[in-house]
């Protein structure tokens, strides 16, 4: 028997597949990631900026950013279930276009572009490299209005699609964006875009909740009884006339 | 699209595309040489990114109608037009200021077109899931009478595959796949082209069909 | 937040969600109070000479604040649970009003240093002064909106929401604790 959520499924396992891309290509393929030192000897920002696996990364960056989009969208269809207002969805949507540029491929590609072409003075070099990390380890305000939506969406839904302790979980992922904003100021210490307060305890908290909110919109999706579907006025047995749901948006 | 056309004819300014292969000197000559032609594809293309919008939100609205168990593919459609209007407007902008002032510093403009190239080729990607999209939510259309025909999508999946080599070119220098190569520019442009006068007929067609149809959820 | 049935044997007050921010939240300040005594004990003369240009009047003055405030939203709680609606909504009231204070005294704190060339940039104390303080003080103004539910809860519906008020408490305690860990790290300990 067919599932007929199947195009919910699709696009949920297309997000784990897309993680393991971003991962690797920020990880293990050009290290971009733990982020390197503010403060970090000159040659050695050098040669990082003009390594060719920076090109490879852009270029697979390139290729699958745009299952971004479908991560987000599997939010987006949860907050729809919500009793809440329709503004959570819109808050999300727009800040999910902002922050895919702003904070994922901008970054990318100001480290490719410091490999691309060699020749380039140091100091550009230093301006790409910092361009680079403040933008994405720095994006604040987009993913600050995500979070807060989503969470808010949670924790006001009276449908209890999803767990109230997730959208609490969600708040503090608003604020460890907050808690981004020194980077714009230190260049060493604790507060650096490296620095254990804006960062590492970022990521602690970061990775948890993006395994735990599939977790739990996995559960969601399985649990959607097949009567709240948006395609269930097709299998209704009563002889509506070929009548489709009105437009809500 | 009328924008687009013209935007075409005055393309030969870029045509052929700058080799990435110049160096800055060479880059900042030609900002230098060309800027009247240069600034004025710059402020068409700002004009004309904004214009396919409405062809995509178009789509948009008509994905929402297929009936499909929620409104996932429909979102990520919308997202994904954004994101790629956005790269391909900061691309001209990125054109624009390096013509802007042509006697700066001959690496900046280097890097401004650089910068601008990236952010060209940029757009492929979110072009390949919004074709994946639209094409996964013909597929999975349960009703008896779909808002799509079927080949529809695959003309999808085959202009989505098209791109994918595109994706590449910041690799290469040289070749069919760097920048100005026949893969990643000409194919590119062609295939997009294609995509969008076809949409365009496909859209024409549904919604005049649309008729009495109330329209769906978004 | 969800309406607990007020069933005679409740094992906790309020939302069971809201004690697993509160928890969760106390964690990770606890987490930010160990780095911060790591990162002083690494400089202490730099952090104990910043120390020293803290508005220490100001701080103890908050402190008080935020105790008397939490002291009316307890009596609240407790009256809203004896169901004297009327005297719950005046308590809360009057809990709301001291809470308000403390952000008011905050501006008076923060304005002058930083008029006066203390910033976050400044040393890697200030740093972390303003981004804790600050983050608290995002804290204390989201509670005194969730108090202001609760008190508009309690005035206009028709059966006032308890667990709601619990909730609410829970969280406003949890601020006030909160506040009385950084006051002692940041402005007393020497």
């Amino acid at each position: 028997m067919k599932s007929k959520k199947r195009d919910q499924w699709i696009a949920f396992w297309m997000v784990p597949a897309f993680f393991n891309v971003f991962g690797l290509v920020f990880v293990p393929l050009s290290w971009m990631m733990p982020p390197r030192s503010p403060n970090a000897p000159e040659p050695q920002m050098i040669s990082f900026m003009q390594s060719h696996n920076l090109l490879i990364a852009c270029a697979l960056l390139t290729l699958v950013y745009g299952f971004a989009p479908v991560g987000n969208s599997i939010y987006l269809i949860q907050i729809k279930r919500m009793s809440v207002s329709p503004v959570f969805r819109y808050t999300l949507m727009v800040g999910s276009i902002t922050g895919a540029i702003v904070g994922m491929l901008f970054p990318m590609f100001c480290f490719g572009l410091g490999a691309f072409r060699s020749g380039y003075r140091p100091s550009i070099l230093l301006m790409l490299y910092d361009f680079g990390y403040l933008a994405f380890i720095g994006s604040l305000g987009c993913f600050c209005i995500m979070w807060m939506a989503f969470a808010l969406a949670i924790i006001l839904d009276q449908n209890n699609v999803l767990p109230k302790w997730l959208g609490y979980y969600t708040l503090w992922q608003y604020v460890t964006e907050l808690m981004a904003a020194p980077v714009w100021i230190s260049k060493s210490g604790p507060f650096a875009w490296n620095g254990l307060m804006t960062f590492w305890f970022a990521m602690a908290l970061y990775v948890p909740w993006q395994i735990i909110v599939y977790v739990c919109i996995y559960r969601s999706i399985k649990n959607q009884p097949d009567d709240e579907l948006e395609s269930a006025w097709l299998h209704q047995t009563s002889p509506a006339t070929d009548v489709r749901p009105k437009a809500t948006a | 699209m009328v924008l687009f056309v013209v935007a075409y004819l005055l393309f030969p300014i870029f045509w052929p595309p700058l080799s990435p292969t110049l160096s800055p000197e060479e880059v900042a000559a030609f900002f230098r040489d060309n800027t009247t032609g240069i600034l004025g594809v710059v402020i068409l293309c700002n004009l004309i990114a904004g214009s396919l919008v409405p062809l995509f939100a178009v789509t948009a609205v008509q994905i929402s109608r297929v009936t499909t168990s929620s409104s996932v593919f429909t979102y990520a459609y919308i997202l994904c037009v954004g994101i790629g209007m956005t790269a391909f407007i900061l691309a001209d902008y990125c054109w624009g200021v390096a013509a802007f002032r042509p006697d700066r510093d001959p690496q900046l403009i280097s890097l401004l077109n650089d910068m601008a190239w990236f952010f060209f080729i940029a757009p492929v990607g979110t072009v390949i899931v919004q074709c994946l999209c639209f094409a996964l939510s013909v597929y999975l259309d349960e009703h008896s009478e779909p808002i799509f025909p079927r080949w529809v999508a695959h003309f999808n999946i085959v202009v989505a595959a098209l791109l994918v080599p595109s994706a590449f070119t910041v690799l290469f220098k040289t070749g069919p796949l760097a920048w100005d190569g026949a893969v990643s520019f000409t194919l590119r442009l062609i295939v997009f082209a294609v995509y969008v006068v076809v949409t365009f007929l496909v859209l024409l067609r549904t919604v005049n069909r649309q008729g009495a149809d109330r329209v769906a959820l978004v | 937040m969800t309406a607990v049935a007020t069933t005679a044997r409740r094992s906790i007050p309020g939302a069971p969600s809201m004690w697993f921010f509160v928890i969760g939240d106390l964690i990770i300040f606890g987490c930010y109070f160990v780095a911060y005594m790591y990162y002083r004990g690494q400089d202490h003369t730099l952090f104990l000479h910043s120390q020293a240009r803290l508005n220490l009047d100001i701080g103890a003055i908050n402190t008080i604040v935020l105790i008397t405030s939490s002291l009316f939203v307890a009596l609240g709680t407790a009256a809203a649970r004896a169901g004297t609606v009327t005297d719950a909504v005046r308590l809360f009231g009057i809990g709301l009003g001291f809470g308000a204070a403390f952000p008011l005294l905050k501006l008076f704190e923060y304005v002058p240093e930083i008029v006066g060339g203390v910033t976050p940039g400044t040393n890697l104390f200030f740093m972390f002064y303003f981004v804790m303080t600050g983050m608290h003080l995002c804290h204390v103004l989201l509670g005194l909106v969730v108090i202001s539910f609760v008190i508009r809860n309690l005035r206009t519906a028709p059966t006032p929401n308890i667990s709601l008020a619990e909730t609410g408490a829970t969280y406003w305690h949890m601020v006030d604790l909160l506040w009385l860990v950084l006051f002692a790290l940041l402005y007393l300990m020497r």
